[in-house]
């Protein structure tokens, strides 16, 4: 557990990048973990992921299925790629301030 | 040359680390992994871990152990480890496992046999410290000294050891430098068993002092008995996926698809590894086809824990693995089924058919099967139309451990692959003399802080090996390749590996399940099932 700091912005996270506490997640906090991914800017199509990510998130408490992410915001897994070179868990979850992904998964 | 690593090299009250592996160390891997050079460097814990948890062991550091703050601390973790090494040798407190460790501590005749079997021995290089009995050993000591009181002639005879804190510290590390194949078991001629050393240990971390891995235990187990799975999907959201699969089944192969739901009095109640779902819903989506398919009376459960056949207890903590053994039983109780059926998940497998019987007394014990063998009736008894042509490109078959060393289902499996796949090529060794995937014991889903580069690099790199040799000839990326791994903790490193030295996008060298392939063929589906995308 560290605290991850940038710009005005600062959060607690673990070991790889992934806060722990979701609950405290902005829009800021989302510019400033894309950092961490190597995206400097978050354009309309990253948004759109994330939000979707963060909606699914919040109302169903984990994330969702790839297959699921991909087919509602219409990106295929390449495009995904593009968005968030570490793809959709290790990246856009953690943009999208969802925790670390549990299980064999 | 470096120096050999000695067994009182453990105790050392520095925390620097004993073992120190390079690229060129390794075992050389075949084309195109053939240079060290041009592998990837391994990440460098950092200031921050090596100041504030034990790493004194290796490169890498995979249960966070923090570092005591005073001495006293240290002596009271010594002092519980050694209690719990005292538990360990009763009847009372380890009654399951009792006989096969007490024969491993006094039989061993250290001829070494096991260290010829071990992956991650000879992959590291034949490095000192992986080597199976450098664990066990230390163990055997502490069990002369400790457990049996030994004095100065004990000492003489069995080899003395310095007990403090480094040694358990790095113990504990050294309990996570091991898959739990037992290929080393297998080969012993007297049946000794490192592997099973190296769980009773984790066993003793786990149950007396709280130390284990973080994504077993508190992500796992216990998130399973809290929610229902260990993905964190309740009831709820497994319901809601499933049925997304079953609509994306619609639209791949364009047969309908519905899956039923606490069915009573239903044949089988099919235990997916939840993680299936999540990542690789191709899955749960083909078995439901099949089973429908075949007219099979069969159903999920999405009682607590009955829709994830997850049990990582097996790994670490009897008491963990007993609570959720028993849930799964509870959930085929509850609905009266006849048999549980277990998807492709090799740990499952064991788990709850092997291990689970000697805790699942009277009408809780409820007979389990493998999918394997249901599969094998299904396709071989030619309840469903089969194209084999559909699946002419080259498959391999990764062997899970627990699935056939640890319980002998070798042949149902090849016996499908044969009949649907005309490019099926053996890895060798194969079946009972497999090598773990290197992902094996929980270390798939382990990786924090630099442990996925000791994955990689040593404990997955014989698998690596195996695959690259079984693929030699056809290795250009024109041509589509499949490994088939029933078991997702195997896929998950599969995907891990082939991303890792980018084997997907160069050589086009794919991993999936079992039933994939079989939907692939179905005469009745739309062609192109397997889509030859990454997932």
């Amino acid at each position: 557990m560290s605290t991850f700091t940038h710009g005005n912005v600062s959060v607690e996270v673990d070991e790889d990048g992934f806060m722990l506490e979701p609950e405290k997640w902005n829009e800021d906090v989302a510019k400033a973990l894309a950092t961490t991914e190597g995206v400097n800017e978050l354009g309309e199509e990253h948004w759109k992921l994330v939000h979707y990510l963060r909606n699914y998130f919040l109302q169903f408490g984990v994330a969702p299925m790839i297959r699921k992410l991909c087919k509602e915001t219409g990106y295929d897994l390449k495009k995904v790629y593009e968005l968030f070179p570490s793809g959709p868990a290790k990246g856009a979850c953690k943009v999208a301030g969802l925790a670390k992904p549990t299980g064999c998964v | 040359m470096k120096d050999r690593i000695k067994l009182t090299d453990m105790s050392r009250r520095d925390r620097k680390p004993l073992a120190h592996l390079e690229n060129q160390d390794l075992m050389p891997l075949p084309y195109p992994l053939e240079a060290p050079e041009k592998d990837h460097a391994w990440a460098v814990l950092s200031d921050k871990v090596t100041g504030s948890v034990e790493c004194g062991l290796d490169d890498t550091c995979a249960i966070n152990i923090p570092q005591p703050k005073t001495r006293e601390d240290e002596d009271e973790l010594v002092k519980k480890f050694l209690a719990g090494l005292d538990k360990l040798f009763t009847k009372e407190n380890n009654w399951t496992f009792l006989q096969p460790l007490v024969l491993s501590m006094e039989h061993c005749a250290k001829c070494q046999t096991c260290s010829d079997a071990c992956h991650i021995y000879e992959a590291s290089g034949e490095n000192e410290l992986y080597r199976p009995t450098f664990r066990s050993e230390i163990v055997r000591r502490l069990y002369f000294k400790s457990v049996k009181h030994g004095g100065v002639l004990s000492a003489w005879q069995h080899g003395d050891i310095d007990v403090n804190w480094p040694l358990v510290a790095r113990l504990a590390e050294l309990a996570y430098r091991c898959n739990l194949c037992r290929r080393c078991a297998q080969t012993c001629p007297i049946g000794a068993d490192n592997g099973l050393v190296a769980h009773e240990l984790r066993k003793v971390f786990s149950q007396e002092l709280g130390i284990n891995a973080k994504e077993c235990h508190d992500n796992g187990s216990v998130l399973q008995l809290k929610v229902g799975s260990s993905t964190g999907m309740s009831s709820l959201v497994v319901k809601d996926n499933i049925e997304f699969i079953d609509e994306d089944m619609m639209d791949r192969t364009g047969i309908k698809v519905e899956t039923p739901w606490d069915v009573e009095g239903a044949d089988v109640l099919l235990i997916h590894n939840a993680g299936e779902i999540l990542a690789w819903p191709e899955n749960p989506g083909a078995f439901a086809l099949i089973l429908s398919a075949a007219g099979i009376k069969w159903t999920l459960s999405s009682e607590l824990a009955g829709y994830d056949s997850i049990n990582y207890g097996l790994w670490y903590d009897d008491a963990q693995f007993a609570r959720v053994a028993i849930k799964h039983a509870q959930a085929a109780k509850k609905l009266g089924v006849k048999k549980i059926v277990l998807g492709e998940c090799g740990h499952a497998h064991k788990a709850l058919s092997v291990i689970a019987d000697r805790v699942l007394t009277g009408d809780l014990n409820i007979p389990r099967e493998s999918s394997m063998t249901l599969l094998r009736d299904i396709v071989m008894n030619d309840r469903l139309k089969l194209d084999p042509s559909r699946n002419a490109f080259p498959v391999t078959l990764h062997d899970p451990c627990n699935l056939v060393r640890l319980m002998g289902v070798v042949e149902p499996q090849r016996e499908i692959v044969r009949k649907i796949c005309p490019q099926f090529r053996e890895m060798e060794p194969h079946g009972v003399d497999n090598y773990c995937c290197g992902g094996g014991s929980g270390f798939a889903i382990m990786s924090g802080n630099n442990f996925q580069d000791w994955r990689f690099h040593v404990s997955g790199r014989k698998k690596m090996e195996q695959v690259l040799n079984a693929f030699a000839e056809c290795m250009d990326p024109s041509i589509n390749k499949y490994i088939c791994a029933p078991c997702s903790n195997c896929k998950g490193q599969f995907r891990d590996m082939l991303a890792y030295y980018d084997l997907w996008n160069k050589n086009r060298i794919l991993y999936g399940g079992l039933v994939e392939l079989i939907v692939n063929c179905m005469v009745d589906a739309k062609p192109g099932f397997i889509d030859w995308e990454w997932h």
